[in-house]
């Protein structure tokens, strides 16, 4: 298939600013570390 | 006293050796047959592949390890399986080649058998695709350390002022791994950057996903910005972002010198000039033969006929839509022979989880299930126990790990650096859809989500010390989660 790149969404400044944001980031780090956390517990049986 | 013999030592192998050797008695032996005397952190070859690690920095020696962990090794490979032993004696063994004799054989006696011998790399189904052929691959350490010389060939050409075209994906119609390819082809695209030389590079994506973001698992679905939006926008803005062209639903039908060509699901035959590739092989099971006490051969008792090892899932067949969450297999065992195992990539899928389509002229283009990292160690732990308990009397397998009971997080590196890098992390519940409990998108969506950011690269570094620290057996490694 074609590339239709004009079709599709692309981030604003906003977006790619928090992106590299370490304070946000910090943030982002502990709560996806929880997140990963979570579904490696509830996978173990 | 029990002898457990584990054929393979990737992830998934050398996870159930080390917790067999943790729960097992002194009077147990566990042995290790591998052609391969070092561990390879797999994901961290894409690193290596566009010359940011060493390959030291992705591998280490087995044989210390297992000496200091009292786990016996075997430096050879796997040729045939005797589940009945001979007519001479009836202990089950398995014939290895030993690499240091080839041509010869041994023999290593068992009485449970894990195979996880992971895949072999069918470079062959595709004319021309391969580090033999005219295309890179990151699959092993040295396939990495080769595709980083050639991009720094690239890189010196595009410094003088040429400009080079980079094709990266899959050299199949049937490959799976798709995510470590979209993690290659985005840690190129920034080294490029990093280097000065972006303008001067044309970077297009050669997929099987019948959509972007497909990665052999039917794709995703995330809720954000108030909307559930499929991986396919998740990759596609990824990709647009980084002027990363990409032509889906294709089989790579041949790769010649600077040029792969390919048919699509629409009938289109197209071609991709290209000054470096970096294409990812279709597998196959490693090709273990399986013969009864009389010589006889039963390959096709404990084998599938694309060479991965049956196990307890139903592989009946039917039509892709009637396939179940539930026909994935649960504890692993072969129906054929109790005391026998695969783990990892080893064992045969019940079906494929993306929906397969064909070409006009017939060709399969039909992503296989990824089976990555978190499963085959999960895979691997979940039968150790299970043989744990059979040895001290269970009548059966104790412990499941069903990829249609269990998640999956991925970290995909969108570029190597502490304060500019970024990574796509993901999770997915359950790794199988499963239509049944969760109806409208088959997975729960609490549990499956997807964010790219800094963070996510350093979750990357951080996992890539820790599973090495893990693999080494250092102190406290079975405290880290798989």
């Amino acid at each position: 298939m074609p590339t239709p790149t004009p079709h599709v969404a692309t981030p604003t400044r906003w977006t790619l600013f928090l992106r590299t944001f370490i304070p946000w980031q910090l943030w982002r780090f502990a709560m996806i570390n929880l997140r990963m956390l979570g579904i490696i517990r509830s996978s173990h049986h | 006293m029990s002898r457990v013999v584990v054929l393979g030592s990737g992830v998934s192998g050398h996870t159930a050796a080390a917790f067999l050797r943790k729960w097992l008695g002194r009077g147990d032996t566990v042995t290790v047959v591998s052609p391969k005397d070092h561990y390879n952190w797999i994901p961290s070859n894409i690193w290596v592949g566009v010359g940011l690690m060493r390959p030291d920095q992705v591998t280490f020696p087995l044989r210390p390890v297992y000496e200091r962990a009292g786990i016996a090794f075997v430096h050879g490979a796997a040729r045939a399986i005797h589940p009945e032993g001979d007519r001479a004696d009836a202990t089950p063994y398995v014939m290895v080649e030993p690499t240091a004799a080839p041509g010869t054989r041994v023999k290593v006696p068992y009485d449970y058998l894990i195979n996880a011998t992971g895949p072999r790399l069918r470079f062959d189904r595709t004319p021309g695709l391969g580090p033999d052929g005219f295309s890179h691959s990151v699959c092993t350490e040295d396939h990495a350390v080769h595709a980083a010389r050639a991009f720094d060939e690239s890189v010196q050409r595009m410094r003088k002022g040429e400009r080079q075209q980079f094709v990266v994906g899959v050299g199949h119609g049937t490959c799976t791994c798709e995510g470590a390819a979209f993690e290659y082809i985005v840690n190129l695209e920034f080294e490029l950057r990093a280097r000065g030389v972006r303008d001067k590079a044309d970077i297009t994506w050669l997929t099987n996903e019948y959509e972007l973001g497909d990665f052999g698992m039917g794709g995703m679905h995330f809720r954000t910005g108030g909307y559930v939006q499929p991986s396919s926008a998740f990759n596609a803005s990824l990709f647009a972002e980084r002027g990363i062209r990409w032509v889906t639903r294709a089989h790579t039908t041949a790769v010649e010198r600077g040029r792969a060509h390919y048919e699509t699901v629409d009938g289109t035959q197209g071609e991709l000039p290209f000054d470096f590739a970096m294409l990812l092989p279709p597998f196959s099971g490693v090709g273990l033969t399986a013969l009864d006490r009389d010589g006889a051969d039963i390959t096709a008792r404990l084998f599938q006929p694309n060479e991965f090892m049956k196990v307890d899932a139903d592989y009946a067949a039917k039509p892709y839509e009637q396939w179940r969450a539930r026909d994935w297999p649960r504890t692993y065992q072969s129906p054929a022979y109790r005391n026998i195992f695969a783990a990892g990539i080893a064992f045969a899928p019940p079906h494929a989880i993306s929906k397969p389509y064909q070409t006009p002229s017939g060709a399969a283009v039909a992503p296989a299930p990824p089976r990555t990292g978190m499963p085959s160690a999960m895979i691997g732990k979940a039968v150790a126990a299970s043989i744990v308990d059979m040895i001290r009397g269970a009548d059966g397998p104790t412990h499941t790990a069903s990829m249609a009971e269990m998640g999956a997080a991925c970290v995909a590196s969108a570029g190597a650096n502490p304060f500019t890098g970024t990574a796509a992390s993901m999770t997915v519940f359950p790794i199988i859809p499963d239509h049944e409990r969760y109806p409208e998108y088959g997975r729960d969506l609490d549990r499956t989500f997807g964010e790219i950011g800094l963070a996510g690269h350093w979750i990357k570094i951080l996992l890539h010390h820790l599973f090495l620290y893990k693999a080494r057996l250092r102190p406290g490694w079975s405290l880290i989660p798989e």
